[in-house]
């Protein structure tokens, strides 16, 4: 299977705040998408739990945008096989 | 016997903090896939979202209606704790905040003249709130291959730090209304646990 890309993981983030993909662009502002502190908890465990990926408060605390998210949890998927 | 201003205002404090708790894990619930934690996760909101029911049935009972109010106290933990954003860290907070729960009820239960009304919902709700502690302290110890444990310890100092901050704030703020529960009675710190 093909590994997600970047875009994917934004498109998921889409999907998971339930809005359309083009609102979710890589320089949306996550506080502008996220109307209460409950739903950002809620998407960071679920998209942990999508890509069986982790991530902490520490990682967090400088994301903005997201397409910083999306970096993010991309950047925690593992490496595909050579 | 009916509630004083103070007791109305403690019941309904119980009973908003029960409906967040039960709307904060019913919407883990929903996020988390099939499996044990959100099995277990599926029990613990009903619970509480039933604890509230207690709470508004207890008040009704005592002849008042719960008062709207704008903060639970999770709010503050939120605040003072920064947002748990895995699943150990929600684990770690709730463990933590369920001790508190726990140690809050058993020092009202430990009230003189309680009234029974009151008595009995506290009884009703610790039961439930026995096995809370006990569902998420398994969870979180089988969380400690994936976190390590050293980092599950560390978190767990994090939140317990915050949860003698904000108990410490919320009898400072509501002194006046919650003087009647400070005192002698069970311990008024979140217990360390081992997870």
């Amino acid at each position: 299977m093909t590994p997600p890309t970047i875009d994917d993981v934004r498109r998921r983030i889409a999907a998971i705040l339930d809005i359309p993909e083009q609102r979710a662009g890589p320089e949306a502002d996550l506080g502008d998408l996220v109307a209460d502190s409950f739903r950002l908890v809620e998407m960071a465990i679920q998209l942990q739990d999508d890509y069986e990926v982790l991530f902490g408060q520490q990682d967090v605390a400088r994301l903005r945008t997201v397409g910083d998210l999306a970096t993010l949890v991309h950047s925690r998927l593992d490496p595909p096989p050579p | 016997m009916s509630l004083s201003d103070d007791e109305l205002f403690v019941l309904s404090y119980y009973r908003s903090s029960e409906i967040n708790g039960s709307l904060f894990f019913g919407r883990l619930a929903r996020a988390l896939r099939p499996g044990p934690v959100q099995h277990d996760l599926t029990r613990h909101f009903a619970d509480e979202a039933q604890h509230a029911w207690y709470w508004t049935r207890c008040i009704d009972a005592l002849g008042a209606r719960p008062l709207k109010l704008a903060q639970a106290y999770q709010d503050r933990y939120l605040e003072a704790a920064g947002l748990p954003l895995n699943l150990m860290e929600v684990l770690a907070i709730t463990l933590v905040f369920e001790r508190r729960v726990i140690n809050q009820y058993a020092k009202h239960l430990a009230l003189p003249g309680l009234h029974p009304e009151i008595a009995t919902t506290i009884d009703r709700i610790m039961e439930d709130e026995r096995w809370h502690v006990q569902w998420v302290r398994d969870a979180l110890a089988g969380l400690e291959g994936r976190f390590g444990k050293d980092h599950v310890d560390a978190t767990l100092r994090r939140y317990r730090e915050a949860d003698r901050e904000v108990y410490a704030d919320t009898l400072a703020e509501y002194e006046q209304r919650l003087g009647f529960l400070v005192g002698p009675g069970p311990d008024t710190e979140a217990t360390p646990e081992t997870p």
